[in-house]
């Protein structure tokens, strides 16, 4: 076997979505465009949810801001026929994701539920996966951030507070899930049942865009959210195989 | 044994001693700080440490009357999240009502009460106790209610609803003042005013976006500050893409894009204030096309005779053609419905607008209907009288004042020296007053110039309900509980006027020992509207299912029987507006609009409200002015530039944002920041767009015509950076936002200016 | 060839002297620091003894720390709970009326805690109580300890008294129960 093709079937078996022959959860949320008014709901429900700290005006200038979700903003066209589209942005999840490809430690890594993981104990700050994403939603601990006594009492228990030098990024709400997970399992269920659990930006987003579960229910909202025909997904022409699925806005 | 001197053994001891500690010290070091475990000394029955325990409650960070239900761990609030139960948010909530948090948690909150001593410059508060201060202000009430001269006291809160506005009412009433106002920058008087006229309640209709398949907005950003954004959100996704076979189509007309013209369909600039000009001119197209049939047909006819499409085109700026299809669509398309409000209601015509508006929705028939505009029944809270203070009732207020007639003025919740132009001369008028008590829970601007502070909790701490105004088509009411137990030595606000009530010598009339007796005495009346179910077990169990839940409803309906009293049709006409200042020296018309993180200014304090990007621009911490790109170039601007902004009442200095959806003659500011108090995070940001505002007034109602002042633009020069989240606003060929036409025919209206479409079915 | 590091040593002699003193002193200070003030077992405001209740008194684990079952955190019992039996059982002992003190100032008793796991760790007793597993797995003999101490029997069942704390612990146990995806980073850290 030549070295190419040993290199080309190695590739094809990278490339391959995920690392898993097959998904136990699979993840998946759908962003229906034509609903979204960019109110940025999910922005804050996010932040609450997630101990995402404020970082200061100074730190924002640098470009340095820590929201895990947000709220990109589109204009097409000159006065009187400007028209302005939103885009909620956070971690796609990619199955074949680059970030994952680049870090030296493992820290990021495709988990069996289909979820791009980041753990922030092992990640050691080289910032590589960052630069790899093609997203941009990846975002950095320049500093030990501080919460002016007493908003840290609102601090969630069940999420990590990261320190300095450490990557992060959207989970999905990995501590929803553990939790969802959990409840199942008291009730001697097998799986999460579809709306069981919902990240904080899919809960409080007051159109209903966000729609968030398991791709493997076939019967899940999620399922027949990303089978829309008007269902794409961002920067697909880069292979990503994302988990997030945008439906286009309608013109009308 | 080797020789070792004196020196040498006292030199070796000394570092052997010094590193015996250094190697203790090594080890202590290395250790993991101490933490301990702190166990309960009884533990509350709902409380289990590790479990969350949700509370449902009702959100206060703006009027809508959201049910959040707040989710606590080990006595703390962690996340406010929208109650599924309720009506109004089920189980959505807005970025201000999750912002909640900051609220309770905020470092800025006042934490005791206080007495300001000193005078002038050298002011300061000094902390008291609630006894101090309770007596400091009940003796006097007391003394005042003694001699029969109550009237000299004034109350001003914000606009609150269900039991707490009972008991400021029992309270004045004991006093005999008939000074209780309730003040809000943003309450839309001039649409309780229009709905007075049209429908003969000055109550809000229920607008049901979710069944309509086309909605005209006159001005109404229905999706971000208006009336109650949450459930006008889950309508719009309703509407647009809930429904197997129908796509609701949204056209919004303002002139400059606000969030709810950006999720429109079509945006239609029309000059500010003519907005009920091209109601009536639609309403004009409705009726010489023969698609009006009633009784009335002939007063209407004579009522819109002048609003001939050309003459409105002329008058408001938008193309005969426009005006044509969208009446035209107007009527073809049904369900449809027409809402006004925001800045189209805040002009000297602002009543004639809204009232304009209201015709649109009855010559097609929209009132009553499943997808038009539902009367709510009346609310099943208590009876209150109406307390709105308009813009020229707080001048009334200052005014008497100055004139020494008032003796103790109580805020409660609502900062006017904030929210009302300096022409108001509010805060002088307050240095008159020799009793100034506020109930703030943080120091505002008009908390700072008080005299007592009496700081009441956060709504996360206190007891209370609200009845949400407008219903959502049938009665709804929720309970308030306190979330948490209080953070700091503050009380209630209902607590705090029964406590004071009692001092007065008023305990015979208002018994109740605090505000949970009090909403329990209150909600008995409502838990006998129940069934005979509901009635067999009990008020106990009553109560504990509405806290449970967090929402009571009660199906019945309001009327869909309207008819309209015929005076009203010959009173339509919508005069053209009047603006402040001419348009030689000032040409361009200010724009002020509710900024969507801090609504009127009070989310400014909160630290994720401040690093929100503002959704269409994307700016964090600070001010901007809209800019128009062609009057931009025009006048060598670019993002960036400082502008002086001057009023025929006050000038402001701010950067500009050249945005692409406004009016060539309209410059906009979001209200918001330039606050001079309320805490770290909001003290020093920005400007305060409200302090260039004329005073210029809607007649009927006395409120302020906040958008009709005329500014000019003086470019100064100087630079600065607008810290901002977004880069370049272009999709530039990424194709990141994709489009499609899916299931929509394309109409051939070549000729008009701005593209339509039209929805199969 | 003669060459000796005699003379050197000579000349260094006292240098050398110094360096060993301290070397020395270092290792006195960091072994009394780690003998007289045990980390993982500090003197704790109350001498309760987990070895006359648990060991014998035979007082089941989750009688005082009933959360284990349902919760994520196993928690220490309101002081009420200790009072329910020392009203009656045994009064007169000093540290009973400590206690008592305590619970007749209202105050709560200011544990020290001994099991701490790094912030970053969101391990839930009530999924390992559920699954039958012995606290003492993690724990160590609890019941033999008159003052707690951090110690545990669960690799290669021995104990392992001093740091066996680590991921490891956790890592080995659930590749040995062939937990369902439980080596992945997520289980536990999030």
């Amino acid at each position: 076997m030549s070295l190419f093709s040993r290199f080309m079937d190695g590739w094809r078996k990278y490339r391959k979505p995920g690392y898993y022959d097959e998904f136990d959860y699979h993840w998946t949320m759908t962003i229906d465009l034509d609903k979204c008014t960019g109110c940025e709901a999910c922005v804050t429900a996010c932040q609450a949810e997630n101990n995402i700290p404020v970082v200061g005006e100074d730190e924002m200038a640098k470009g340095r801001e820590m929201q895990w979700i947000r709220i990109e903003r589109y204009w097409e066209g000159e006065y009187p026929n400007a028209k302005l589209s939103f885009i909620p942005m956070m971690c796609q999840h990619c199955d074949a994701a680059p970030c994952e490809t680049v870090c030296p430690v493992g820290a990021t890594y495709h988990n069996q539920d289909g979820l791009n993981a980041q753990i922030y104990n092992r990640c050691i700050g080289t910032r590589a996966c960052a630069v790899y994403c093609p997203y941009e939603v990846r975002y950095f601990n320049y500093y030990d951030h501080e919460w002016d006594s007493p908003l840290e009492q609102q601090l969630n228990p069940d999420v990590t507070v990261r320190g300095k030098g450490v990557m992060e990024k959207c989970t999905f709400c990995i501590q929803r899930i553990r939790q969802a997970k959990d409840v199942a399992k008291d009730d001697d269920r097998r799986r999460v049942q579809d709306g069981e659990m919902q990240p904080a930006c899919v809960q409080t987003c007051p159109t209903k865009a966000l729609v968030f579960g398991d791709r493997k229910d076939h019967e899940s909202q999620v399922y027949k959210s990303m089978n829309d025909p008007r269902n794409y997904r961002v920067l697909d022409e880069l292979n990503t195989d994302s988990s997030v699925f945008y439906l286009k806005k309608v013109d009308a | 044994m080797p020789n070792i001197d004196r020196r040498e053994f006292l030199k070796l001891v000394g570092a052997g001693g010094v590193s015996v500690g250094a190697g203790f010290m090594l080890r202590e070091a290395n250790k993991d700080p101490r933490e301990y475990l702190i166990p309960h000394v009884l533990a509350p029955e709902d409380f289990s440490s590790g479990l969350d325990t949700f509370y449902n409650s009702v959100c206060s960070m703006c009027p809508a009357g959201c049910g959040i239900s707040v989710r606590t761990r080990e006595g703390r609030a962690k996340k406010i999240e929208g109650n599924p139960a309720h009506p109004v948010s089920q189980g959505r909530l807005c970025t201000l009502g999750q912002a909640g948090l900051q609220a309770l948690y905020n470092p800025d909150r006042l934490t005791a009460p206080m007495r300001r001593t000193g005078e002038g410059e050298s002011a300061s508060f000094e902390e008291i106790t609630w006894e101090q201060g309770l007596k400091q202000v009940g003796d006097r009430l007391d003394l005042l209610r003694a001699a029969r001269r109550g009237n000299r006291v004034a109350f001003l809160t914000q606009g609150v609803r269900g039991h707490l506005a009972q008991l400021f009412e029992s309270f004045m009433r004991q006093l005999g003042s008939p000074r209780l106002l309730h003040y809000d920058f943003d309450h839309p008087h001039t649409l309780y005013a229009a709905n007075q006229q049209f429908f003969g309640e000055s109550r809000l209709p229920y607008y049901d976006l979710a069944n309509t398949r086309l909605l005209l907005s006159f001005g109404a950003d229905y999706l971000n500050n208006w009336i109650s954004p949450v459930h006008h959100s889950l309508g719009f996704g309703e509407s647009r893409q809930g429904r197997a076979d129908v796509r609701g189509r949204f056209v919004q007309i303002e002139p400059r894009m606000s969030i709810s013209g950006a999720a429109a369909d079509e945006w239609i600039p029309a000059k500010p204030g003519t907005e009920g000009i091209l109601a009536l001119g639609l309403a004009h197209h409705i009726v010489a096309e023969g698609n009006y049939s009633g009784a009335d047909l002939g007063a209407w006819t004579n009522a819109l005779a002048d609003y001939t499409p050309d003459a409105v085109a002329e008058q408001t700026g938008v193309p005969v053609n426009t005006i044509t299809r969208l009446a035209d669509s107007f009527v073809d398309t049904t369900p449809s419905l027409a809402i006004g409000g925001g800045a189209a209601g805040n002009h000297s015509n602002g009543v004639d607008t809204l009232v304009a508006v209201n015709a649109l929705n009855y010559l097609v028939g929209n009132i009553g209907q499943e997808g038009g505009l539902v009367l709510n029944p009346e609310p099943a809270g208590p009876a209150v009288q109406q307390h709105r203070a308009s813009y020229s009732a707080m001048v009334e207020l200052a005014e008497a004042a100055r004139q020494g007639e008032i003796d103790i003025l109580i805020i409660s919740g609502t900062n006017p020296v904030f929210t009302l132009p300096p022409a108001a001369e509010f805060a002088e008028a307050l240095a008159q007053i020799p009793l100034v008590v506020s109930l703030s829970s943080f120091l505002d601007e008009t908390t700072a110039l008080a005299d007592v502070i009496l700081p009441s909790h956060t709504y996360l701490e206190s007891w209370g309900d609200d009845f949400p105004e407008p219903g959502v088509g049938f009665s709804v009411g929720a309970v308030s509980q306190p979330v948490v137990s209080p953070l700091y030595n503050t009380r209630g606000t209902g607590d705090i006027i029964l406590d004071l009530a009692r001092r007065m010598g008023s305990s015979s009339v208002m018994p109740w020992q605090n505000m949970e007796e009090f909403l329990k005495y209150g909600w008995r009346r409502i838990y006998q509207r129940g069934d005979s179910q509901t009635l067999a077990q009990g008020f106990d169990a009553f109560w504990t299912s509405v806290l449970k839940a967090g929402a009571w409803g009660e199906t019945t309906n309001g009327s869909t029987a309207f008819t309209l009293n015929p005076d009203v049709i010959a009173g339509i006409g919508v005069a053209p507006p009047e603006f402040s200042g001419s348009e030689e020296d000032y040409p361009f018309i200010l724009h002020p609009y509710l900024s969507p993180n801090f609504h009127d200014g009070r989310g400014a304090n909160l630290p994720w409200m401040q690093e929100l990007p503002d959704p269409m621009t994307s700016v964090v911490y600070g001010s901007w002015v809209e800019v128009n790109p062609v009057t931009a170039e025009e006048m060598g601007l670019s993002e960036g530039d400082l502008v002086d902004i001057q009023s025929p009442h006050g000038q402001l200095r701010v950067p500009v944002f050249v945005y692409p959806a406004i009016m060539p003659n309209v410059i906009a500011i979001p209200i918001g920041q330039g606050h001079g108090e309320y805490g770290r995070y909001a003290k020093g940001r920005g400007v305060n767009p409200i302090e260039i505002l004329s005073p210029l007034l809607e007649p009927i109602t006395g409120n302020l015509a906040s958008s009709a002042t005329r500014v000019n633009l003086t470019p100064t020069g100087g630079r600065v950076k607008l810290v901002k989240t977004g880069g370049v606003s272009r999709d530039l060929g990424r194709d990141i936002v994709q489009h499609t036409s899916l299931g929509v025919e394309v109409s051939s209206a070549a000729d008009n200016s701005i593209p339509i479409t039209e929805v199969t079915t | 060839m003669n060459i000796s590091i005699v003379p050197a040593l000579k000349v260094l002699r006292p240098a050398a002297m110094l360096v060993i003193v301290i070397l020395v002193g270092l290792v006195l200070g960091y072994w009394a620091n780690a003998t007289f003030v045990p980390g993982n077992s500090p003197e704790q405001p109350i001498a309760f003894s987990h070895k006359i209740h648990a060991g014998d008194n035979e007082v089941p684990c989750l009688y005082c720390h009933t959360q284990a079952r349902r919760s994520p955190s196993a928690g220490v019992p309101a002081v009420s709970k200790c009072v329910g039996c020392h009203l009656e059982v045994a009064t007169e002992k000093p540290q009973i009326r400590l206690l008592m003190s305590y619970w007749e100032n209202r105050e709560p008793i200011p544990w020290i805690k001994v099991h701490d796991l790094p912030d970053f760790v969101h391990f839930t007793h009530k999924r390992h109580v559920l699954a039958n597993i012995e606290c003492q797995t993690c724990h160590g003999p609890v019941e033999t300890m008159d003052r707690i101490t951090v110690s545990s029997r669960a690799v290669n069942g021995s104990a392992q008294v001093g740091h066996p704390w680590k991921m490891g612990l956790c890592l080995s146990c659930h590749r040995e129960n062939e937990v369902v995806n439980g080596i992945d980073c997520l289980t536990c850290h999030k």
